[in-house]
Order: structure tokens, then sequence, then C-alpha cells
């Protein structure tokens, strides 16, 4: 009769689970040392002089962090190597340029777009203002609210840039533009900005401006013409192709990563190094 | 007067036991291992992952080879390669320089172990 002591299989259960828990390390590492691990394992089963308790904890505790440095390893030789890294960064180089140019180039034009309307009135009432037509007979009377209204307005100043007519009103008052932008146009004959009123301490309001100089001929006074428009749409739609420009390149930039950690993959180191010299 | 050589990288607890257990001759791994785990082979508690990293890590940067023998074909032999050897000397001169110096100011006792 053949006795069979109660712990007999143990050896062969912990090595069936070693065995398992070797298949979590990276393919290379494992097709390269997987059998000498798992020897290793039974050698150190074997060892009488090395008791369960101290080797149990030992290799636990080496599986959870070599398992966690050889993955590691595994993600720089797949993925930091520098030629990948470098096309990489390139990419996301020239899709953040790209972006920037979808941002900046709409803007520019919906920006130069916002004062067509009001080169045409400044130029028009400039002609009207040189003929020796009055300001205020010159001026279709309105009172457009510039902080809310949209549609485009005029305003006259004499030659030292007080209002004379105006279909403009900011908090009951006419408003005025600094007065370099009268010496600019004194100088250059014209000037095309965008003008923040002051209201208060806030400046919260932005207007497409033109203002032309009016030249004083025979009787006509000389002063300046203003035709404005409040920018809130533009700067709506300005807003609008910043977040489209941002989406793009985000987009951009997710496909440069999807597409590098695949290139990465495939291309990936096949086999450990010491594969290769081992022949 | 004391000819100074250029100070050695310090290597990690692994490789120096790595290469310590290798020092006196070929061995398998888990001879290197179980090596490693005595006061003399530097008192390294490490289990088969970490020795088998440590061992491609060193084959990659040339320190160590397999040697090709087995006496099972589940055990492989691996050696000192020369750059290994001199890694091993200059990491044991770093350590010496360091104890001669802490003997001497009485932080170790003469000819006790730490």
């Amino acid at each position: 009769m053949s006795r069979t002591a109660p712990h007999a299989d143990e050896p062969n259960r912990l090595v069936s689970l070693y065995a398992m828990a070797v298949r979590l390390y990276p393919g290379p590492f494992r097709e390269a040392y997987g059998t000498s691990l798992k020897q290793t394992f039974r050698d150190s089963l074997d060892d009488r002089t090395l008791s369960r308790r101290t080797l149990i904890p030992l290799v636990l505790r080496d599986l959870a962090t070599s398992l966690v440095k050889e993955h590691l390893i595994m993600l720089r030789d797949t993925f930091g190597r520098p030629a990948l890294i470098f096309n990489a960064l390139v990419l996301a180089g020239l899709a953040t340029v790209l972006a920037l140019a979808l941002n900046t180039i709409p803007q520019q034009v919906l920006r130069l777009g916002a004062n067509d309307p009001q080169i045409a009135l400044a130029d028009d009432l400039t002609v009207k203002l040189q003929q020796g037509i009055a300001a205020t007979d010159a001026i279709t009377p309105a009172s457009i609210d510039i902080a809310r209204s949209l549609t485009p307005f005029v305003i006259a100043y004499d030659d030292q840039g007080h209002p004379l007519a105006s279909q403009a009103r900011l908090d009951g008052a006419i408003p005025a533009p600094p007065s370099g932008v009268f010496d600019y146009v004194r100088q250059h004959g014209q000037d095309r900005l965008s003008w923040q009123p002051v209201r208060g301490t806030e400046h919260g309001v932005r207007i497409a401006a033109v203002v032309e100089r009016v030249m004083p001929v025979g009787s006509a006074p000389g002063g300046f013409v203003l035709a404005g428009r409040n920018m809130r749409e533009v700067e709506a739609r300005e807003h609008l192709v910043g977040q489209l420009a941002t989406l793009a390149w985000l987009a951009m930039l997710g496909l440069i990563f999807v597409a590098t950690a695949v290139f990465g993959w495939i291309t990936r180191p096949r086999g450990l190094q010491s594969m290769v010299k081992a022949g | 007067m004391m000819k100074t050589a250029p100070a050695p990288v310090p290597l990690s607890p692994a490789v120096f036991a790595v290469l310590l257990a290798l020092g006196d001759g070929d061995k398998h791994g888990y001879a290197i291992m179980k090596q490693a785990h005595t006061p003399e082979g530097g008192n390294v508690k490490m289990g088969p992952g970490t020795l088998y990293g440590t061992l491609d890590r060193l084959i990659r940067d040339g320190m160590v080879e397999e040697t090709g023998m087995t006496d099972d074909e589940r055990r492989r032999y691996y050696r000192l390669k020369a750059r290994g050897r001199t890694a091993l000397a200059a990491e044991l001169d770093r350590l010496n320089v360091a104890i001669t110096s802490a003997r001497a100011s009485g932080l170790l006792a003469h000819g006790g172990r730490s």
C-alpha cells in the first residue's frame, strides 16, 4: 500500500500557476526566457534550503515588479524609437501650423470683410461733405445703439474731432475714437480699425470702423467721417472658426498618435537582442 | 600620489549581484539567483523575472553572454564578458574606496561588516 503525502502535488500546481503568470510577460521576453523562468522557479521549489514562506512572497513581488518593468521596456522599445518620435513630432508640428492657418486665415478674411459696408458708407458721406452739404443734412437721422444694434452707422466730426452729426449712440452719447486715430487719418487719409469705445470702465463693445479724412474744398470745411458696425456677429463667426480649427488640430494630433502607435507596433523590434546574440 | 580613476557609474543592486555571481565562473539562472541571495553575493533578493530581465539587459550591453553549454536543455549558462568584468571591477573599486573611507572616519569597524 502506498501513501501519498498531503501536499505531493503542490509543486506541480505552483509550477502550473507560475507558468500561467509567465504568459503575462511581453511576447519577445516570454519567448526568450519563458523556459528559463519556469526552470528557475522549479529549481527554487526543489531547493530545500529555501522555505516556501520565503519563496512565494519573493516570487509574487518579483512577478509584480518585473511584469510592469518588462512591459514598460517593451513599450519603450516599440514606441520610444527616436525615428518614430521624430516623425510624430514633425507631423504634429505640421498639423499645428496647418491648424493655425485654418484659424488665422478665415478670421482675417472675416475681419476684413466686416469693413465692406463701412467703406462704402464712409466714401459716400465724404463725397457729400466735400460737396459742401452740411453734416446734419448729409446724415440720415437715426439713433442707433451701437452696443446692441448690428446696423452700420456714420458719424461726422469737425477738423478738431468734435462730433457734428451722428446716427450712433452709446449710453446716450455720441462716441468718439481716440484722438490718435484722427492724427493718423490726417496724415494717411484713411484708417480701418477695431474700435472699442469706452463705456465707463468697460470696453465691452467692439466696432469695425473706417475713418476717412474730409478735405476742405472751397467753402466746405475739413473734418472726418467715421462709419462703423458692431462686430458681435463677426466675432461669433471668428470664435466658431477658432473652435473648428481647434477641433481639426486635436483630430489631426489624434490621428498622428494612432498612426504612430500602429506603425510603431507593426515595425516593432521582433524578439530580444539577446535572442539574436544567442543565435 | 594616488592615481584617480574616473568614477564608475554605480550599478543597480541586481546588476551588481549578477555580475558578482558570474565573477567566479559560469552559472545558470538559479545558481546566479541563489548566490545573489547570500550575504557574500550582495544579499539581493531577486526572483526569476528580475534575474532574466537583468541578464537580458546585460547581454544587450555586451557584459554577459550565454555560454551555449547546458546540463539540461531548459537550463542556460551565462558568463561574464570583458566589458562586464571591467564594470564589476570598477564597481568593486568604488565600493572599496567608500568602505576604506568609512573605516577611516570610524563609521565602520575595522574588519567588521555593516
